[in-house]
């Protein structure tokens, strides 16, 4: 295979698809989503400040708080709001379906509420429009609209035995047009990662951990773009008309984009049924009023508890004891009740893992999927990231909870066994501001490797299998 | 014909999952009847003795009723929950709590019937119509029709019935099918349901005639049916939400639930009689029973402080709820011109699964929170047993959307959108013979 003669094909296609007036069309159309999917994405900013001034504004009043119990200020709590990563400029993910606030108290697990989700109408179930996702459902339409012709209309034509009798090989031919189709298709992606560049570099929150991401997520969309150029060759040059060939590219989008993420997702929840909030509420509660409940004043297991501890320092009542038993029985029972509910709630995380199985094996045979998966993955959108956010933001209630409890065991006088009110037995406010505010920090990068290791191997194994097609279509072509 | 296959396929999974959804939603229901019986017995049995604590245990649940249409186009149901539960304690800090549901089943969408209307379908009228003409150009019978037809566009029109005929029969199987395995009763909104789907294809069918009115080739036709698709199902209402959700963010979100935190948790620290005053202000009604000494607990107060945190969101949570409606209504008027975005929240407003309809349910459930507390601050105050309350009145309670429907502006946009295309489509033919 001579080189030369595969430039010298890229090159007279890229003249060729520049003659058309539809390219400047779409590439303008492309622009303008560009430009407006940008400025959405630079909604991040506006985001992330309002959600750090509503951090603030929680710690100040927290900071605030006089003397008082420590268990109201258990009660009092803390509210953990999701910063999102600056790579969401690029890609949204699933942060519009995320809760974004939770309010972190004593005894309980609330809900992380407020996602974007819930104050949208429908119009948000059409999809949303960032730079990726122009990327992801746009880029294949267009690089298919480009390159299906390219060599059907040669052999429609007649000037593909032409080509092949002056000397040209199939091989030089394949490679030359999805040379020329890729230099034409970089185009359109390059702009892209360029203006999230730029945005990075503008927005000061990039950190070397971002450019390693920005760098993974651009040679991943490169590659993501070689496979589709080079699917569109190959599909042209199996193809008797360019008819043919449009048709095909068209189907194997529609199927890519549109009907299989949906059916497998569906599928993959309807055979893995989660339950509702009510259900999963009380199935916990059940455990924690089966394995004890430190609410209940005649509860088994607390009273077993109790009479232990007495044994244990030799005294006959509570208010005998070195400490204050109330913050002692809060601290055993929010030690248990933490672990039933970690308990279902990981179950819960893997019945969701379950029902994304499936759409995340069909990103085996879907390069789209794939892409999607990683691209949220290295922009911090994925479920995984969402699922970490919780996990600290639960880890964080408990430490609230127990911290104020031992303050209870420390500080409050033996003798107030129960009720938290009045300013006689209170702590020191200054124990307050020494309790750290929540800070979230992001999955690190390996991680969201390790977790869409095999989207990033789909990329891998796409792009050699679609050079080997190609390779292997370059011997067994044929010209009419 | 593949085409067909795949369609009714889907059509019926999508029906099975509609049946899944509304057994799931039934079956929670019927949970939530049982269990509220049984929290109420097992508090009532363990507090009798304090009515006050045993109401700061006790909730009670309220029920959003799923029309057998929610299982048809389950809108906003799957993060918005159906069933609510709320004890007497401040309620904002309880009515957003969302429903747990996995988030990329939420990115990826239902698979409901109503995404095959307005997804998929259109995307099968493509396919059959765009090369109507073309495809007798492009294999050369075109003169010969053209000879022999009289009107060469009443021969398109009746290759094109053929197509529409076929698609219908296939949309409306899929509705028999629902109709009987959802029971889905034959009332105005099923018979709208339908209408307003029968529209929407034909609105697809007409555009496309419209592009075939152009003679041009094949590629051409396939190229700007599916641009055109892609506009109105997917870049189309991805702009316009993204403009909604710029131009009205809710800040308010934040800012009600820290307001409301501080509202009560700081009543712990300041003067009672403050507190009570506040509260009296709000229910003169119960201002006989006095105030409390500065020192200890009485439920009187805590209840006063409860209340507060409610009270003094009130702005924030009022400003949040019609930031949330404005957004309804912008996405509303803008649909009235996009026939995809029209179709699918009026499936959605029929089967009682948009936003406002949860935004409704929320005002329901504050007048529920109102009642049920002005039911119970006075025996709380006066310090009555828990026996003398007959408890099996607190049942869960069902509410129900009012609907008023109103036919033309449902209708109207659609049939606008059929006559244009097909009237555009009409002077291209003549402008051509």
């Amino acid at each position: 295979m001579h080189t030369g003669v595969s430039l010298l094909i890229a090159k007279h296609f890229w003249t060729s698809v520049f003659k058309s007036r539809s390219l400047y069309l779409l590439f303008g159309i492309v622009v303008l989503l560009l430009l407006y999917a940008a400025y959405s994405g630079l909604q991040y900013h506006k985001h992330n400040d309002s959600r750090t001034d509503h951090q603030e504004l929680a710690r100040k009043s927290w900071e605030n708080n006089p003397d008082k119990h420590p268990h109201r200020m258990a009660h009092f709590g803390s509210f953990a709001f999701r910063l999102k990563h600056p790579l969401s400029i690029f890609d949204f993910g699933i942060e519009s379906y995320t809760g974004n606030a939770v309010f972190l108290e004593a005894h309980k697990q609330n809900m992380v509420n407020f996602s974007e989700a819930s104050f949208s109408t429908s119009l948000l179930r059409f999809g949303e429009l960032s730079m990726a996702m122009v990327l992801q459902t746009l880029l294949p339409l267009i690089i298919f609209f480009l390159g299906y012709t390219s060599i059907a209309s040669d052999r429609e034509q007649g000037t593909l035995t032409i080509m092949l009798t002056q000397g040209a090989s199939w091989k030089e031919i394949l490679f030359g047009k999805s040379l020329g189709l890729l230099g034409i298709a970089i185009l359109f992606t390059l702009p892209f990662l360029l203006i999230t560049l730029a945005l990075l570099i503008t927005g000061g929150h990039a950190t070397a951990d971002t450019w390693m991401r920005f760098g993974l997520i651009s040679i991943t969309y490169l590659l993501f773009t070689c496979i589709l150029c080079l699917t569109s060759i190959g599909v042209s040059a199996s193809s008797q008309t360019s008819k043919h060939a449009l048709t095909k590219l068209l189907g194997i989008w529609l199927l890519m984009v549109v009907l299989i993420p949906r059916t497998s997702q569906a599928l993959g929840t309807y055979f893995h049924p989660s339950p509702n909030k009510l259900e999963f509420r009380s199935v916990v509660e059940e455990e924690v009023i089966q394995t004890g409940d430190s609410h209940n004043p005649n509860d088994p297991l607390f009273n077993a508890l109790r009479d232990s501890v007495l044994a244990a320092h030799q005294v006959d009542s509570v208010t005998q004891l070195p400490f204050n038993y109330g913050g002692f029985v809060m601290g055993q029972g929010e030690k248990l009740s933490s672990q039933i509910y970690l308990k279902h709630h990981n179950w819960l995380l893997d019945q969701y893992r379950k029902q994304n199985q499936l759409t995340r094996l069909m990103a085996l045979v879907n390069p789209y999927l794939a892409i999607k998966h990683v691209s949220m993955a290295i922009s911090a959108s994925d479920f995984e990231s969402y699922v970490d956010f919780q996990q600290q933001a639960e880890s964080y209630r408990y430490q609230l909870a127990q911290r104020m409890n031992e303050l209870q065991m420390k500080y409050i006088s033996t003798k107030k066994i129960s009720g938290s009110e009045g300013k006689v037995h209170v702590v020191n406010r200054a124990e307050w501001k020494a309790f750290p505010d929540f800070h979230h920090h992001n999955l690190p990068l390996r991680f969201a490797i390790r977790n869409e290791a095999l989207s990033l191997l789909s990329i891998l194994l796409w792009t050699f299998l679609s050079i080997g097609a190609l390779m292997h279509l370059s011997r067994k072509a044929k010209a009419i | 014909m593949l085409g067909l296959l795949i369609i009714f396929t889907l059509g019926v999974i999508s029906i099975i999952i509609g049946k899944h959804y509304l057994a799931e939603q039934e079956k929670a229901t019927a949970q939530v009847i049982e269990q509220q019986l049984a929290h109420i017995e097992r508090n009532v049995h363990l507090h009798y003795d304090d009515l006050g604590l045993l109401l700061y245990y006790l909730k009670f649940s309220l029920i959003n009723e799923s029309s057998p249409l929610s299982g048809l186009s389950i809108g906003q149901r799957d993060v918005n929950p159906s069933v609510l539960s709320a004890s007497i304690l401040t309620l904002e800090g309880q009515k957003y709590d969302t429903d747990l549901v996995n988030p990329t089943q939420l990115l990826y969408g239902n698979l409901d019937l109503s995404f095959l209307l307005v997804y998929v379908f259109p995307l099968i009228i493509i396919a059959f119509s765009y090369n109507l003409r073309s495809e007798e150009e492009e294999m050369g019978t075109w003169r010969l029709v053209s000879l022999l037809a009289n009107s060469t566009q009443v021969f398109l029109l009746k290759k094109l019935s053929v197509r529409v005929i076929l698609l219908l029969s296939v949309m409306i199987t899929l509705f028999l099918i629902a109709t009987i395995s959802l029971q889905i009763p034959w009332d105005t909104s099923f018979l709208l349901f339908v209408t307003a789907s029968l529209l929407y294809l034909l609105f697809w069918f007409a555009l496309s005639f419209w592009i075939v009115s152009f003679q041009r080739n094949s590629d051409f036709n396939a190229i700007s049916l599916l641009s055109i698709w892609l506009a109105l199902v997917v870049l189309l209402p991805a702009t316009i939400n993204t403009l909604i959700t710029t131009q009205y963010p809710v800040p308010e979100a934040l800012s009600t639930i820290i307001k409301q935190r501080d509202a009560y948790h700081q009543k712990w620290d300041t003067n009672k009689r403050a507190t009570m005053d506040k509260f009296y202000a709000s229910y003169p009604q119960f201002e006989s029973y006095g105030y409390p000494t500065e020192e200890g607990f009485t439920w009187l107060w805590y209840y006063a402080m409860q209340h507060a945190g409610d009270a003094e969101s009130r702005e924030e949570s009022a400003s949040m709820r019609d930031k949330i409606l404005q957004r309804e209504t912008i996405s509303r008027n803008w649909a009235y011109v996009v026939p995809s975005m029209h179709t699918q929240l009026l499936f959605n407003e029929l089967a009682g699964t948009h936003l406002s309809n949860h935004i409704d349910f929320l005002e329901y459930v504050q007048e529920f929170h109102e009642r049920t507390r002005l039911f119970f601050y006075p025996r709380i105050f006066s310090e009555r047993n828990a026996h003398e309350i007959d408890w099996t009145q607190f049942q869960p309670e069902t509410w129900n959307a009012a609907r008023d429907i109103d036919w033309i502006t449902i209708l109207l946009p659609l049939v606008i959108a059929i006559v244009i295309f097909s009237g555009l489509a009409t002077i291209n033919h003549w402008k051509s013979s």
